[in-house]
């Protein structure tokens, strides 16, 4: 953390956690709250600092930036305002509640639970939330608790295909509004999308984000494989409140959609498309019926059966269908 | 994640301070090597942390000078002649930190993933961790869905034969191959991508294999014990590699969409928006579905005979639309 370096002497600097965790044990140990000058003054890490005459404006400025880190880590500093002046910060008081830091006594493990949250903390494999996920893992077994058998047998992952995932997740938690370039199938050239980001959804193996889409002033839901280039977080900001509840919203939408849509196909028996899609549809007199959420995908997928299915409905999935086979009959020199 | 790249920033190695201490309290007296590993770092990392713990502490009394009772401080001894931690003072951070909204948010969605296992279903702790990490969190998590999947017969017979440590048999129908039918030790069900694989030694191939459970049918528990549980299993997409060597040409768009095939590639060359991957394979045939549906996305290069099986699937696919005239 080069941002750390205030103008003293190496010897006389200690290392930006040994203060950061100084701070914490003062901000806990106190009831009534410490000043940001007591602070300074006797916390070990400001205060050799302060001694070896670094200014107070960057010191105060070291304490805000590592406030904004244990927040980030999820330490709740409290701030305190003056009773008389309570928009006056000099005299505010910062203090660590216990109540809200720690993990609440109510809150129990059985062995048996254990067990399955050690079986959830490990879907994340060499994703990004696998180290959030054995972090959270640390925390609850230094409650203490027995663990059951571990559940064996199982190897379940989830996977998060992209770079769209973090950032989203980021926008969600500080309920900011996000950017990202768009490319819907058959468009030439992405559209640049804005939204409050509300949810991810996991249907189907793919990943969505549900938000309210800015421009439209609408709920949508967009498929992460479609967003080509970064996901921006932008300064604007919005209502906490928007996002209760907004995962079953989500996921409602998707399985309505799926409910309205669905494909009438023929396909013939003991084929790899038979396998794969008698488990999803229901026989009809033609056929079997299969629903579907979009028809791009589902598209991508019957082509990939060749002439082991046909569809008979709807037209649009049936023209898409066509389109891929004479694509990949042209790109392999069918035309010899 | 391999120890030595971790952590990283101080805030990280504060966050990992914060959990150690409760960690250690509750343990009493670990080996560095043991708290090393349930902490992701190496041995080394484990020491520094540890050896920096001591230096932290209350302010003291004089706002000034901070007393040896006011320091963490740990055995020394111990940690220098048997390599074990214990703490021996502690001044605050006793309780463990709530989840951080992330931490909670993975946690949360794994169990979402998990109740799909027929055994965790049952157990019904489910609902009850939901709510409690959902409680526990410091902040509200984002909300992350995992969309429940139907669980069907075969997964719920195979969930019986790993518990029951009893062979299967089943007919399976591999793409581009016979029907066949096996008789198979049950060792690991891998769940990707909504897809649930088998794992186990198969009877007839006498070896480890990984079966699709999509293309099993006629399933059935066997009163067989099973012989080879403890045999290594392969990776899980260790499979249909070849002696066949095939070139692919693919859009750079779309590479995301190909990470299948292109995980296991054994060289990709080009930088502009076209490229080109070598990958083995057993079947020329088995490329001819993902050529089709890739829509023209995918060129296959060589072998010739895959290419013309790719050719020839889209023509016989294309002759079902009588009228869609195929040039």
């Amino acid at each position: 953390m080069p941002a750390d370096d205030v103008s003293v002497s190496s010897a006389e600097r200690t290392a930006p956690e040994e203060r950061l965790l100084n701070l914490v044990v003062a901000l806990m140990a106190t009831d009534q709250g410490l000043t940001k000058d007591t602070i300074l003054g006797s916390v070990s890490g400001y205060r050799e600092q302060m001694e070896a005459g670094a200014s107070k404006d960057a010191l105060e400025k070291m304490f805000e930036r590592d406030k904004e880190n244990l927040r980030g880590l999820g330490v709740p500093i409290e701030t305190i305002g003056d009773r008389l002046e309570p928009d006056d910060l000099r005299q505010a008081r910062y203090r660590v509640p216990t109540a809200e830091y720690a993990l609440p006594d109510e809150i129990t493990f059985t062995p048996a639970e254990v067990a399955v949250l050690n079986l959830a903390g490990s879907v994340w494999g060499e994703e990004s939330l696998s180290a959030p996920a054995r972090s959270g893992l640390r925390k609850i077994r230094s409650l203490g608790i027995a663990v059951d058998e571990p559940i064996i047998g199982y190897a379940p992952r989830i996977s998060l295909h992209g770079t769209a995932f973090a950032p989203l997740q980021r926008a969600i938690e500080q309920a900011r509004v996000a950017t990202f370039p768009y490319l819907k199938p058959g468009e030439e050239n992405p559209r640049t999308r804005t939204i409050r980001p509300l949810a991810l959804v996991e249907y189907e193996a793919r990943w969505h984000v549900y938000g309210i889409d800015v421009d439209a002033a609408a709920e949508r839901t967009f498929l992460l494989s479609r967003i080509v280039g970064d996901v921006k977080i932008t300064r604007t900001s919005f209502d906490q409140a928007l996002r209760a509840g907004a995962g079953e919203r989500a996921l409602a939408g998707l399985e309505d959609l799926a409910r309205r849509q669905s494909a009438l196909l023929e396909v013939h028996p003991g084929t790899e498309a038979s396998l794969r899609l008698q488990r999803r549809g229901t026989a009809e007199v033609q056929g079997i019926r299969v629903p579907f959420v979009d028809v791009h995908i589902f598209a991508d997928e019957l082509a990939s059966y060749g002439p082991e299915v046909r569809v008979v409905d709807p037209p649009q999935l049936r023209d898409q269908v066509i389109r891929r086979l004479r694509a990949a009959l042209a790109a392999n020199g069918g035309a010899r | 994640m391999s120890p030595a790249s971790r952590p990283v920033l101080a805030t990280e190695r504060a966050a990992l301070m914060l959990q150690l201490v409760p960690y250690l309290i509750n343990k009493g007296d670990v080996a560095v090597e043991e708290a090393a590993a349930d902490f992701d770092v190496s041995p080394q990392q484990m020491r520094g942390m540890v050896e920096k713990l001591t230096v932290i502490g209350r302010p003291g009394d004089s706002g000034y000078w901070q007393m040896a009772n006011d320091l963490f401080d740990i055995d020394w001894d111990l940690l220098e002649q048997q390599d074990r931690i214990s703490l021996t003072n502690a001044v605050g951070l006793e309780h463990a930190p709530r989840l951080t909204a992330r931490e909670a948010a993975a946690l949360l969605a794994g169990l979402q993933l998990a109740q799909s296992l027929p055994g965790v279903r049952d157990s019904g702790v489910i609902a009850g961790l939901l709510a409690k990490l959902a409680r526990g969190a410091s902040s509200a998590p984002a909300d992350v869905i995992v969309a429940p999947e139907p669980v069907d017969d075969v997964r719920m017979t195979v969930d019986d034969a790993l518990r029951k440590r009893v062979a299967v048999s089943f007919t399976y129908k591999a793409p581009d191959a016979p029907v066949t039918t096996r008789t198979v030790d049950p060792v690991k069900v891998h769940i990707a991508d909504g897809q649930w694989y088998l794992q186990g030694w198969c009877h007839l191939r006498q070896a480890m294999r990984t079966f699709h459970l999509d293309r099993v049918s006629d399933l059935a528990l066997t009163d067989i014990a099973i012989t080879h549980g403890e045999e290594p299993v392969p990776a899980l997409f260790d499979i249909d590699e070849g002696d066949i060597v095939a070139r692919i040409r693919f859009r750079e768009a779309v590479a995301g969409l190909l990470r299948g095939y292109l995980g296991r590639a054994q060289q990709i060359v080009g930088d502009g928006p076209v490229r080109d991957a070598t990958l083995r394979v057993a079947d020329p045939q088995s490329l001819k579905r993902l050529a089709t549906g890739r829509g023209g996305d995918v060129e296959i290069i060589e072998p010739l005979q895959a290419r013309d099986a790719a050719a020839e699937w889209a023509r016989s696919a294309l002759e079902q639309y009588p009228g869609q005239s195929t040039d």
